[in-house]
């Protein structure tokens, strides 16, 4: 004990005595210092990560079968959607997997994507013409549908008229020749007062040559690309609890429907105009950039001063006159041409940004269609199903969602939530009764099946038939007989209105489930007994962690975490070198020292005691001022926040900042590395210290 | 080398540098080109009943059966799925440029382009449609080969500028006894092969209004180039060429036949 005490005070005494003492002091400051912040860092962002992941879409565990080609990737992988094997029923599942006693709910799910195509600004509005007419057919005309009639005629007239003042611009820039003499005529009879005169002699007539004539030569229809994830609606809602409602209201249960996540609905479905708008405003409130300095910004002012072609072609002559007028009174400008007002309207700058941002939406917005699909409306989505044949789905969509802490995020913003008897049409599934009929028909069309190799050898061969002409019976086919009734259009009016029962929605396919636990703690021992369950081996089921579950973004924080690590392991070898040499050049100084203690009658066991521990005490010193500086910064930063500067950063922040919490064991942590391997890099200069021999101490000169 | 020797010479020059007695110059080629566009033209309306077989990858086979209507003079055409009962209703609508798709199940009209996968399977409009490969094509001798047993020409034809099809560049196989098509392949601007396609059988039936035979491919066989697993036949099972309605080119007759 007083040996403990001795070496304590010697140990404190050449604490700052020596400059190298300080060097190596300055070096365990540093590596303390990293080894705290950069840990609780990262345990902060996997935190919040794995808290937003599990309370968006993956839940704790998900199961998916076991027959897939590929791992399930619910955000997505690289190049679309995963080859995963479909699931004949939900309902087995959810029943193995509730025995379990940690499980609290289990989620149907499905993942897909397609692309939606959308006509151009004419064909959307004599799209909208022809749904007017073919009412009338059916119902009869009335007042109010006449009304409608003649404001989109209207609106067809003015883009008519707006054509031709787009082609007389095009004209100068190319030569007149390259102008197809068709589309020309075509659009001089467009605008011709005969044409409309006549128009409702002959609606649909009419209809037809300005869709196949006049549409094709505007070029601004779009594809968008699409990813839903199908599920029982109202249980994602109840059993998610970062998703929530933003605009609309929630799919009533049972029924078809969709909600389309805020963040696509804003990226890809406002107009164009509106969304850079707001783009500038959040880069101005939220980031303190101006229009002046940052050239993104100016981009948008450029984009959408220039690109006002989809507001003009938005309006009928009604709105634009008002547009106009009002554009007039803003600018107090006589300019007639609602385009170069709307020109100069936009263009921006830091000064009046704020108050034009207010006047677009007060005075601009009332005219135009914000959103190209209107809750309430239907989305039509056309996919690739599994089968192969093609299937459309018209799907109302009810409102808007976000995943909170994950408004930002294009990964979590590309998800789009949709209801799973409509997931399932899209994805094909053939019923028994569907797939015979196919058996049927490809039986009786006698086609024999040539392999691609063969192919000539086969149909051209000596073996193949000599002649290559025959006399044809004359065919006389009857269409009645081919074309079976079919309500298709019906059928599907009638599908939207009807409500799907519980047992509907579970008795049918799906591509994964998702568990939540009813202890999150003991997420590893569940996903191990449950994959051990016979049960879910008979139903060929694969169990994964929430980690594995959404692809290369669930092994994320791993990543960086063995970054940290590399940086660590490879600061320590320096580290080690470092203290290593120190000492050496210490204990060098202190040969005569030592040299004495050993004349006086000092033991080898006090000469190697003395020296580790004034390391140990070294690294506790320095360690814990690292320690300390290293909390200090994580807590300023767990008040301040470090902000999401780019949109990949806001998913693994799960929001606009992070607030980073230290732990014990980041402490902890850094305090063993530190200690353990000072003391390690001591071992050998100590080892060397007691092998001086007092009689080669006393020798030595000063 | 005496003046006799250099006559030999220049004379085995000329001779061993003609073409052959067989090849065809470039007026031979068009006339070819508008004989089987012409043959498979008719005066009045045409109506056939197809079967349409797609193999893919991982994928049971998908089977269609459909109504091709054409009304050669207007250029229009009409393809109306029947069977099997999810994809009656459904069709393609050429007029003037345009090819519509309709859905029946949606109520919607979508214009797509001449690369349009019809159905999904790897024919296009055009394999559907009246031949105008004179009219679209500017062709160049390639040869004489031999296909199997068959001897045939060998073409390429590039498209005229300014006209819209699928592929720009096509090569094909004309039997020289009866001057049908036997092989097809479809060629991208890049000059990579995109599709094969065979018509081991042709048909040919009289016309009323035309005054002579109508020819068709009673089999098509195409093979998907780019994923190789893929491929369709197309088999016409019969061929009625009496004259249609007048309206039924029109988007108002297609969604009739779904109400």
């Amino acid at each position: 004990m007083i040996t403990l005490k001795l070496l304590l005070q010697v140990a404190f005494r050449n604490l700052f005595k020596s400059w190298v003492n300080l060097i190596i002091g300055g070096v365990i400051f540093f590596a303390t210092f990293l080894v705290v912040t950069g840990g609780a860092l990262l345990d902060s962002i996997d935190s919040s990560m794995s808290r937003s992941i599990i309370g968006s879409i993956a839940g704790h565990l998900q199961v998916y079968s076991d027959k897939s080609k590929e791992e399930l990737a619910l955000f997505g992988a690289m190049g679309g959607e995963t080859d995963i094997a479909a699931l004949d029923s939900f309902a087995p599942i959810k029943a193995a997997l509730e025995k379990h006693p940690n499980v609290q709910t289990v989620v149907p799910m499905g993942t897909s994507g397609a692309l939606i195509t959308s006509g151009n600004t004419v064909d959307l509005t004599l799209a909208r013409l022809r749904a007017l007419y073919r009412k009338n057919t059916a119902e009869g005309e009335t007042a109010e549908r006449r009304g409608q009639i003649d404001s989109l005629k209207q609106h067809v007239r003015q883009l008519a008229e707006l054509l031709q003042s787009e082609l007389a611009t095009r004209r100068e820039l190319i030569r007149e020749d390259q102008v197809d003499p068709a589309d020309a005529a075509a659009l001089e009879r467009a605008r011709s007062e005969a044409f409309w005169a006549d128009f409702d002699k002959d609606p649909l007539g009419s209809l037809e040559f300005l869709e196949n004539q006049l549409a094709p030569q505007v070029a601004d229809g779009d594809l968008l690309y699409i990813r839903y994830v199908g599920t029982d609606l109202a249980s994602f809602q109840k059993t998610f609890d970062r998703m929530q409602i933003v605009d609309g209201e929630a799919v009533p249960p049972g029924k078809r429907g969709m909600l389309l996540s805020k963040f696509f609905y804003e990226e890809f479905l406002k107009l164009k105009s509106a969304r850079r708008m707001d783009l500038i405003k959040e880069a101005r409130d939220m980031n303190k950039k101006t229009i002046a300095l940052d050239p993104l910004l100016q981009r948008y002012v450029k984009e959408t001063s220039t690109q006002t072609r989809e507001i003009v072609f938005q309006l009928d002559p009604i709105k634009t006159k008002q547009a106009t007028a009002r554009l007039q009174d803003i600018l107090k400008s006589q300019e007639t041409d609602l385009s170069r007002l709307l020109s100069s309207f936009l263009t921006v700058n830091d000064e009046n940004f704020d108050l034009r941002y207010k006047q677009f939406y007060e005075q601009l917005v009332p005219l135009l269609d914000l959103y190209r699909i209107k809750l309430g409306d239907k989305l039509t989505i056309t996919a690739f199903s599994r089968t192969g044949y093609v299937q459309s789905v018209s799907v109302p969509i009810y409102g808007t969602y976000q995943f909170s802490g994950l408004e930002k995020s294009p990964l979590a913003g590309a998800v789009n939530l949709m209801d799973l008897v409509s997931f399932r049409e899209l994805y094909g599934y053939l019923t028994e009764e569907a797939k015979a009929e196919i058996a049927q028909l490809k039986q009786k069309s006698g086609a024999a099946e040539v392999k691609r190799e063969d192919a000539e050898e086969a149909l051209f061969g000596e073996e193949s038939s000599p002649t290559l002409v025959a006399e044809a019976t004359p065919g006389l086919i009857n269409d009645d007989e081919q074309v079976s009734a079919n309500t298709a259009a019906l059928r599907s009016e009638d599908m939207l209105k009807r409500v799907y029962s519980q047992k509907e929605l579970e008795d049918g396919m799906v591509l994964s489930a998702a568990i939540i636990l009813k202890d999150p703690e003991e997420l590893n021992a569940t996903l191990a007994e449950l994959a051990r369950t016979q049960e879910l081996k008979d139903l060929k089921l694969r169990v994964v962690s929430w980690q594995q579950a959404v692809g290369i973004i669930g092994q994320f924080v791993l990543m960086m975490k063995m970054v940290l690590w590399g940086v660590i392991v490879i600061l320590f070898v320096v580290v080690l070198a470092i203290i290593n040499n120190a000492v050496m050049m210490a204990t060098l100084q202190r040969v005569r020292e030592v040299g004495t203690m050993r004349a006086i009658g000092a033991q080898r066991s006090f000469i190697l005691s003395m020296i580790l521990l004034e390391t140990v005490v070294l690294g506790l010193a320095f360690g814990g001022l690292g320690a300390g500086a290293g909390s200090a910064l994580i807590s300023w930063l767990g008040n301040v926040g470090i902000p999401a500067g780019t949109e990949e950063l806001y998913f693994f922040f799960s929001g606009p900042r992070l607030l980073p919490t230290l732990g014990a064991n980041n402490l902890i942590t850094a305090f063993a590395l530190v200690v353990g391997v000072s003391l390690f890099s001591t071992l050998y200069p100590a080892f060397l210290a007691t092998r001086v021999s007092p009689v080669t101490a006393m020798q030595t000169d000063e | 080398m005496t003046p006799r020797n250099l006559l030999s010479a220049a004379l085995a020059a000329v001779l061993l540098s003609a073409p052959p007695a067989l090849a065809l110059d470039a007026a031979g080629m068009t006339k070819l080109l508008q004989e089987i566009d012409d043959r498979q033209r008719n005066g009045g309306d045409y109506k056939s009943l197809l079967y349409l077989e797609q193999k893919e990858k991982d994928k049971a086979d998908t089977v269609r059966e459909a109504l091709i209507y054409r009304r050669d003079a207007d250029d229009k055409l009409m393809i109306l799925f029947t069977k099997p009962k999810g994809e009656a209703g459904k069709g393609y609508l050429r007029l003037d440029k345009n090819l519509w798709s309709y859905d029946p199940n949606v109520g919607k009209w979508e214009r797509r382009t001449e690369r349009e996968r019809i159905a999904g399977t790897d024919s296009r409009r055009a394999d559907f449609d009246e031949s105008r490969l004179a009219e679209e094509y500017v062709p160049t001798y390639e040869g004489e080969e031999g296909l199997g047993k068959f001897k045939v020409h060998k073409l390429a034809l590039k498209a005229r500028p300014g006209i819209d099809v699928a592929y720009p560049v096509i090569k094909l196989w004309v039997d020289k006894d009866t001057d049908n098509i036997l092989k097809r392949q479809e060629f991208a601007l890049s000059g990579r092969l995109m599709r094969t396609l065979y018509y081991p059988k042709w048909q040919k039936l009289f016309s009323e209004s035309k005054g002579t035979d109508v020819w068709y491919p009673q089999e098509i066989r195409i093979y998907d180039e780019v994923e190789k697993a893929n491929s369709t036949i197309v088999l016409i099972k019969s061929v009625d060429l009496r004259s249609l309605e007048a309206n039924i080119f029109t988007k108002a007759w297609l969604e009739s036949k779904s109400r």
